[in-house]
C-alpha cells in the first residue's frame, strides 16, 4: 500500500468535497437576478474607475512639451495636472495647449463637459456655453443644474462617491461589528457586558441624528471623515449578529477540541470560529453598503453632504426640490440611487439564499 | 418574571444615563452655541457685545464645563424638568407634545395600513408560492422595498404635487385653514397627510409582507403540516388555523420594536413635506444648537427604545409559553 503513493493521491483528491464558499458561488451563479445585479454593479465600478475618461474638460492623454501627461487624473488628485497649472491653463485645455504648444496632441473624453464648473462658450472649439437650468439635450444629456453645471457629468463623477461610501464605510462598520461582535461571543462574560451595552446605547440612538452631530463636531469634514462617520454608527446590527454566531459556535466539539489541543484563543477566534461565522454576516453588510448609499445621498439631500468638489447624487436632488421644473434634477439621481440599491439588496438576497442551506432549492420546495 | 422585568429596568437606567452623557457631551462640543447661531442669522449690525454674550451665556448657564451642566440637566429631569427651549422660549416638554400629535398622524395611519395589508399579502404569497401571479406580486414588492422613501417622496411632489397639483406639495394645512368646518378640516389634514403616509407606508408594506411570507413559508415545512394536510383538512384550514398562528410570535416581536418609530417620525421625509413632527424638531433643533430640545428628544427616542425591546422580549415570553425569562442571563 505504502509503496504506490500515487495511489493514496488520487485517493484523497476524490473525497475532498468543494469548499463552503465554492458550494456557494455555484449556488450564488444559478441565480439570474443577484448575478444581474453584480454585473450592474461591477458596471458601477468600471463607470466610476473611467469616469474621467467618460465625461471632463481635461484630456485623457496629452502630449505637451514633449512629454506624455494623464490631465484627466486630476480629478482624483490636483497633482496629476501640476506642470499645466503652473504653465497658467486654468483648466481651459483645448485652447490653451494649442497655444501653448502646437505640436501637442491630447486624446479627449467621450462627452465634452464637466461635473464642478459650467462649460464655456468656445471652450471647445465651436461649442456654446452650457444653458442654465436647461433640460435634457444632445449637448448636455440629462440636462444642466441652475449655474449651468452637466447633469450628466455630475452623475457620472457621482458614481465614485456612492461607490466608494458604500464600500468603506461598510468595510469600518464590518471591522468594528465582527472584531466587537466576536469578542463579546467568544469571551462572554464583563466582556460581553460592556460590548453589549455600547451596542445598546448606539442602537438607542437615531442613526441620522447622531451622524448629523457627529458632522456638526467634525466642522466642513472631508469625504472620508464622512465615511467613517456613516461607518461607526452602523456597525451594531453586524456586531449582534456576530455575538450570537460565536455564541452558538463556541459550544461546537471541534472548538472543544481545539481547546484541548491547547490552541491559543485568538487562534481559535481567527482559524475555526471567524471562517464559519463569515457567511451570515455577509448577508447584512451587503444590505450595510445599499443603507450607507441611502444615508449618504439622504445627507447630501439635507445639506450635510460630502463638501463642494465631490459630486453626488443627493446634491442633485437637493438642488431639484428647490426647481420643481427642472426635473431631470429630480428623476435621473432619483433612478440611479433606486438601481443601485436594489441591486446591492439582489446581491444581498441571493448571499442569503446561496449561503443558507436551509433555503437552497430542493430544501426550500416541500 | 417580575426579577426578570425590575433587572432590565435596572440595567436599561444605566444605559440611559450612558447614551444621554455621550450625547449631551457630544452637543456641547458642536461649534457655536445657541446664543451665537441664532445671531448669525440676524443682521450682523445687531450683534451683541461679548460682555451681553457672556452674560446671556450665564443666565442660561452656558458658560460652566459640559459635564458640571449635564448633571445639572439629570436633576432637573429626575424632577421631572426637561428644560426650556433655547430657540422657541418655550417648555420643552410642552414643545414636544407639540409636535407629537402630527406625528402620530403620519405613523398610526401607516402601521395600521401596513399590518392590514400585508398579512393578508404575505399569505396570499406564502400559498401561491412559485406560481407566476405570486412572482408578480413578489417582484413588485421588492422593487418597492428597495426604492428609497425619500427619492420617492420627491417623485411623488415632482409628479402629484408640481405636475398634476392633485396633492399639496408641502405643510400640513391649508392657508384657510382656520376658517374651515370641522368636516372640511379633517379632509384638510387627510388630504394634506396623503402623500407622507404613502411613502412611510409602502416601503415597510413590502417589508412586513415578505417577513409574513418568509416566517409562513418556514412554518409550512413542518411535520406537523404535513400531518394536517395528510389528515384531510382544506388548505385554507391547514394554512390560516395551522400555520399562520405560528407566524404570530415573530409578528408580535417586530410589532414590538416598531413602536419607537411611531414616534420618532423621520428626518428627511418631514423635511421634505415640512411636516411639523418629531424628525424635523429634532433636525431644527440641532441646527439651533437649541441643547434642551435635542436632550428632550433624545431621552424620549432612548426610553421608547429600550422599552419597546423590553415589551418585544416581554410578549414573546407571553405568546410562546416554551420561553421563560427567568432562566436567561
Amino acid at each position: 500500500m505504502s509503496s504506490d503513493p500515487n495511489h493514496n493521491l488520487e485517493f484523497t483528491k476524490l473525497k475532498k468535497s468543494p469548499g463552503f464558499w465554492k458550494e456557494a458561488w455555484g449556488q450564488f451563479r444559478q441565480r439570474k437576478l443577484a448575478m444581474t445585479a453584480l454585473l450592474f454593479v461591477f458596471i458601477l465600478g468600471l463607470i466610476a474607475f473611467f469616469s474621467p475618461a467618460i465625461v471632463g474638460t481635461k484630456p485623457v492623454i496629452a502630449k505637451y512639451k514633449g512629454h506624455i501627461y494623464f490631465p484627466a487624473m486630476g480629478y482624483f488628485s490636483p497633482r496629476w495636472e501640476a506642470v499645466f497649472t503652473k504653465d497658467k491653463f486654468r483648466k481651459r485645455y483645448p485652447k490653451a495647449l494649442a497655444e501653448k504648444d502646437p505640436e501637442s496632441w491630447a486624446v479627449w473624453p467621450l462627452n465634452f463637459n464637466d461635473p464642478t464648473r459650467r462649460v464655456e462658450a468656445d471652450e471647445w472649439p465651436g461649442r456654446p456655453e452650457n444653458p442654465q437650468a436647461g433640460g435634457p439635450s444632445p449637448l448636455n444629456f440629462f440636462g444642466t443644474d441652475t449655474r449651468g453645471v452637466d447633469v450628466f457629468a455630475q452623475m457620472v463623477h457621482g458614481t465614485r462617491t456612492a461607490l466608494l461610501v458604500g464600500f468603506v464605510s461598510m468595510g469600518i462598520a464590518a471591522a468594528l461589528g465582527i472584531t466587537l461582535g466576536a469578542l463579546a461571543g467568544f469571551f462572554g462574560g464583563w466582556v460581553d457586558m460592556v460590548i453589549s451595552r455600547i451596542i445598546e446605547v448606539v442602537m438607542c440612538i437615531p442613526t441620522l441624528v447622531l451622524i448629523l452631530a457627529l458632522i456638526a463636531v467634525l466642522e466642513s469634514p472631508n469625504i472620508w471623515q464622512m465615511m467613517a462617520v456613516i461607518g461607526i454608527t452602523g456597525w451594531t446590527g453586524i456586531a449582534r449578529l456576530t455575538r450570537a454566531e460565536f455564541l452558538k459556535l463556541k459550544q461546537m466539539e471541534y472548538v472543544a477540541a481545539a481547546h484541548v489541543l491547547g490552541v491559543p484563543s485568538l487562534r481559535i477566534m481567527y482559524k475555526y470560529l471567524l471562517p464559519n461565522a463569515l457567511a451570515p454576516v455577509l448577508v447584512p453588510i451587503t444590505f450595510g453598503i445599499a443603507a450607507a448609499i441611502l444615508i449618504e445621498s439622504g445627507l447630501s439631500y439635507l445639506g450635510f453632504g460630502a463638501p463642494p468638489p465631490n459630486p453626488s447624487w443627493g446634491k442633485l436632488l437637493r438642488l431639484g426640490q428647490s426647481n420643481y421644473q427642472n426635473w431631470w434634477l429630480i428623476l435621473f439621481p432619483g433612478l440611479s440611487i433606486f438601481v443601485t440599491v436594489l441591486a446591492y439588496n439582489l446581491i444581498g438576497e441571493g448571499l442569503q439564499e446561496a449561503t443558507d442551506p436551509r433555503l437552497r432549492e430542493g430544501g426550500s420546495r416541500e | 418574571m417580575l426579577t426578570y422585568i425590575v433587572r432590565r429596568i435596572a440595567i436599561g437606567a444605566f444605559t440611559l444615563l450612558l447614551i444621554t452623557f455621550l450625547i449631551y457631551g457630544l452637543i456641547r462640543s458642536m461649534p457655536g452655541t445657541p446664543l451665537t447661531v441664532d445671531m448669525a442669522e440676524l443682521d450682523p449690525s445687531k450683534q451683541m457685545t461679548p460682555e451681553r454674550l457672556e452674560e446671556l451665556a450665564a443666565a442660561y448657564g452656558l458658560d460652566k464645563p459640559w459635564p458640571e451642566a449635564y448633571l445639572l440637566w439629570v436633576g432637573n429631569v429626575m424632577k421631572g424638568d426637561l428644560g426650556r427651549s433655547f430657540s422657541r422660549k418655550k417648555p420643552v416638554a410642552e414643545m414636544i407634545g407639540e409636535r407629537i400629535g402630527p406625528t402620530l398622524l403620519l405613523s398610526v395611519p401607516s402601521l395600521m395600513l401596513t399590518f392590514f395589508l400585508s398579512i393578508p399579502i404575505g399569505i396570499y404569497s406564502a400559498a401561491r408560492n412559485g406560481k407566476n401571479d405570486e412572482r408578480v406580486v413578489s417582484t413588485g414588492l421588492y422593487m418597492l422595498y428597495s426604492f428609497p422613501s425619500f427619492v420617492a417622496a420627491l417623485f411623488f411632489q415632482l409628479y402629484l404635487a408640481v405636475e398634476y397639483e392633485i396633492f399639496p406639495l408641502f405643510g400640513m394645512v391649508s392657508d384657510h385653514y382656520e376658517t374651515l368646518s370641522t368636516f372640511e378640516k379633517v379632509k384638510d389634514l387627510a388630504w394634506h397627510a396623503f402623500l407622507p403616509v404613502t411613502v412611510y407606508t409602502y416601503g415597510s408594506l413590502a417589508y412586513y409582507s415578505r417577513f409574513v411570507r418568509a416566517n409562513l413559508q418556514e412554518v409550512l415545512r413542518q411535520d406537523y403540516i404535513r400531518t394536517a394536510r395528510s389528515k384531510g383538512l382544506g388548505p385554507i384550514k391547514v394554512l390560516w388555523h395551522h400555520a399562520f398562528r405560528n407566524t404570530l410570535i415573530p409578528l408580535v416581536t417586530l410589532l414590538g420594536l416598531t413602536l419607537p418609530s411611531l414616534l420618532s417620525g423621520s428626518v428627511i421625509i418631514e423635511q421634505i413635506f415640512t411636516w411639523p413632527g418629531m424628525g424635523r424638531q429634532f433636525f431644527l433643533s440641532i441646527l439651533e444648537r437649541d441643547y434642551p430640545t435635542v436632550m428632550g428628544l433624545t431621552l424620549m427616542f432612548a426610553v421608547l427604545t429600550l422599552g419597546a425591546q423590553l415589551l418585544a422580549d416581554v410578549l414573546y415570553a407571553v405568546v410562546d409559553p416554551r420561553i421563560r425569562l427567568d432562566s436567561q442571563s
